[in-house]
């Protein structure tokens, strides 16, 4: 019995030792992950292609990282099925039920299938919003950006007799809302998501005004940065979110030249998303107490196990088989507890620190456009020809990152 | 011994759950407030029955011979719902092949320009019927889906009122219409 259950533990330490270690797959995803950093969108693409079709707990991840590759090569219909399949799973309540949540709180969290933190949900539909606004599909992206506040929005006490749905932090969305409605032909819902959007964050009133966006024909969509990592604590059962806003310094901010001269938009700077600020809101977070109960408890059995070995090693007549086996168990099962108490720290990394909404009001025609970014090095685009329609207008996606400088879809 | 049974048992139900964990995939677990397959058969084939039995559109026919009828994708009035661009064909395509199987002489059917002609150029083995610029359609089928969603801490709801039309262009009056409606709820779970 005893050499049974010995082989119990080393077999279940092996297991999870092993399952500590990197797969294939998510070598190859992090492979992917550098492709896309290093500006090599097509690459990263087909790394992630086939672990994207595989419907296992990172089906959503792997479908949102190849979202991101093709929104910025430019291929709309691959990064909206792609994003569309993160959307499904998203929207799709209790996927997580019977084993897969008892197992990620007693064994492993990675065992869930990964949905993301809210904001990583809530920028799942504002892409898929983004990429409808640049096939002029507002009534879409009025819907894809409605969801999105759905991931982000706050709640009472939904016991309480007094539920009340609070305002979405997610100021971002009900600015991109109120140019749908607009769009649409509902003003009055335009002007009421403008006006949450200002409650939200006051510092976006001139840009979230009813006329500047009705005359603007051309929205650029600029992210910059890089999103918010998961970091761990000193033995991995506590997760937050890194860098904050005031580690990583100021947003680098956009300067828009048209034809070779500047354009003054009010109310572009601050952005009107900072994810590392929204990261920091970890409200949402439920099983954190858990993997610290069972990090604890796995120190306390492994003290005690050495303690009770001590002590029955002290004694007269020495320690017995007995003492020896409930030891070696009070400490294997407090090193099992350690081990399974570790966070899951799988992420979205190509998300973007901010991204700004610069709306233009061009003529129709041909014209240069052009990005600086003064407070940031190596952040410069050029574009020769923009086309702006005779009727209605363009989205113009942006990806701004140093090493990539072709991270961009042209309005089709 | 008891300690032994304890730790035998403790490591059998681990065991148990990380098999268990293993068997559902991300598409196939879960539930979801969405118009999904069953609502297009119950919707189309309900649609269809309605339009077939409508007086209106009967004596249309009897007085004006095949109604020449342009189909329209569904317009999406859905609160924080995407309807992408296959499905949103799909509602009302459907109808119109149930009708065509049904009652093949009383309607031409006429793709609307924008799916003619994405369709012509992805070479699909598809019969798309005459071309829109040949053929001046009569009559439109529309559809309009609109909803109430709302998301909490605990759920989310959604109720939909899904309404098709069948327009005469020439004096733009509505010769038929037909509505579905359903409510979906779905239970958020641990890690929802």
């Amino acid at each position: 019995m005893t050499r049974l259950l010995s082989s119990a533990i080393a077999a279940l330490l092996l297991l999870l030792v092993a399952g500590g270690c990197v797969s294939e797959q998510e070598r190859q995803a992090s492979a992917a992950v550098a492709d896309y950093f290093s500006g090599n969108l097509a690459a990263a693409a087909a790394r992630l292609q086939p672990l994207a079709q595989n419907t296992d707990s990172n089906f959503v991840l792997n479908n949102a990282r190849l979202g991101s590759c093709y929104l910025a090569m430019g291929k709309l219909d691959e990064a909206e099925a792609a994003f569309l399949k993160a959307y499904e799973v998203i929207n799709s309540l209790g996927v997580n039920n019977g084993g897969r949540s008892l197992g990620a709180v007693l064994v492993d969290e990675k065992i869930k299938i990964w949905k993301g933190e809210p904001f990583e949900r809530a920028m799942v539909n504002f892409y898929l919003g983004v990429i409808y606004a640049m096939r002029q599909d507002y009534a879409n992206c009025r819907a894809a950006m409605e969801n999105a506040l759905f991931k982000l929005q706050e709640y009472q006490d939904a016991k309480s007799d007094q539920f009340k749905e609070r305002d979405s932090d997610f100021a971002i969305a009900y600015l991109m809302l109120g140019r749908c409605f607009q769009r649409l032909g509902r003003d009055d819902l335009a002007q009421a998501n403008f006006d949450a959007a200002v409650r939200v964050l006051p510092s976006l009133a001139p840009l979230a005004d009813l006329r500047l966006q009705a005359q603007s024909n051309v929205l650029l969509v600029v992210e910059v940065g890089y999103g918010p990592h998961k970091v761990t604590d000193f033995d991995g059962s506590i997760v937050g979110f890194a860098p904050t806003p005031p580690q990583q310094g100021p947003v680098p901010w956009p300067m828009t030249y048209v034809d070779g001269r500047w354009a003054a938009i009010p109310g572009i700077h601050p952005p009107p998303l900072d994810l590392l600020a929204l990261a920091q809101e970890r409200r949402w977070q439920s099983i954190d107490t858990i993997r610290a109960v069972k990090s604890a408890v796995g120190t306390g059995l492994i003290y005690g196990g050495a303690i009770y070995g001590a002590a029955a090693a002290n004694r007269r007549n020495g320690m017995s088989s007995q003492d020896a086996l409930v030891s070696a168990a009070m400490i294997g099962t407090g090193l099992l507890l350690k081990a399974v108490s570790q966070a899951d720290v799988r992420q979205w990394e190509m998300l973007p620190r901010s991204i700004y909404l610069i709306p233009l009001h061009l003529a129709p025609g041909t014209h240069q456009l052009s990005l600086r970014f003064p407070n940031a090095r190596g952040l410069d685009y050029t574009w020769n020809q923009l086309s702006v329609p005779e009727h209605g207008d363009v989205t113009f996606y942006l990806r701004a990152h140093p090493a990539a400088p072709n991270m961009a879809a042209m309005p089709r | 011994m008891r300690l032994h049974l304890f730790i035998f048992s403790f490591l059998l139900l681990l065991a148990g759950l990380l098999s268990a964990g293993g068997c559902a995939t991300a598409v196939s677990a879960g539930q979801n407030t969405a118009l999904d397959g069953t609502d297009l058969v119950k919707m189309t084939d309900d649609m269809s029955a309605k339009i077939m039995a409508s007086p209106a559109v009967q004596r249309q026919y009897a007085e004006h011979g095949p109604l020449k009828v342009v189909v329209m994708a569904v317009e999406n009035q859905m609160r924080a719902e995407i309807l992408p661009r296959g499905p949103a064909e799909a509602f009302t395509a459907r109808l119109r092949n149930l009708l065509s199987k049904h009652t093949p002489t009383q309607f031409t059917w006429i793709m609307n320009r924008d799916a003619f002609y994405r369709l012509r150029n992805s070479e699909l083995p598809v019969d798309l019927g005459p071309s829109p610029d040949a053929i001046n359609p009569t009559h439109a089928l529309t559809a309009r889906f609109s909803s109430l969603a709302s998301e909490d801490a605990t759920h989310r709801d959604s109720y939909y009122l899904c309404v098709y039309e069948l327009t005469n262009l020439t004096d733009r009056t509505i010769l038929w219409t037909g509505s579905y409606e359903v409510k979906k709820t779905a239970v958020k779970g641990m890690f929802d």
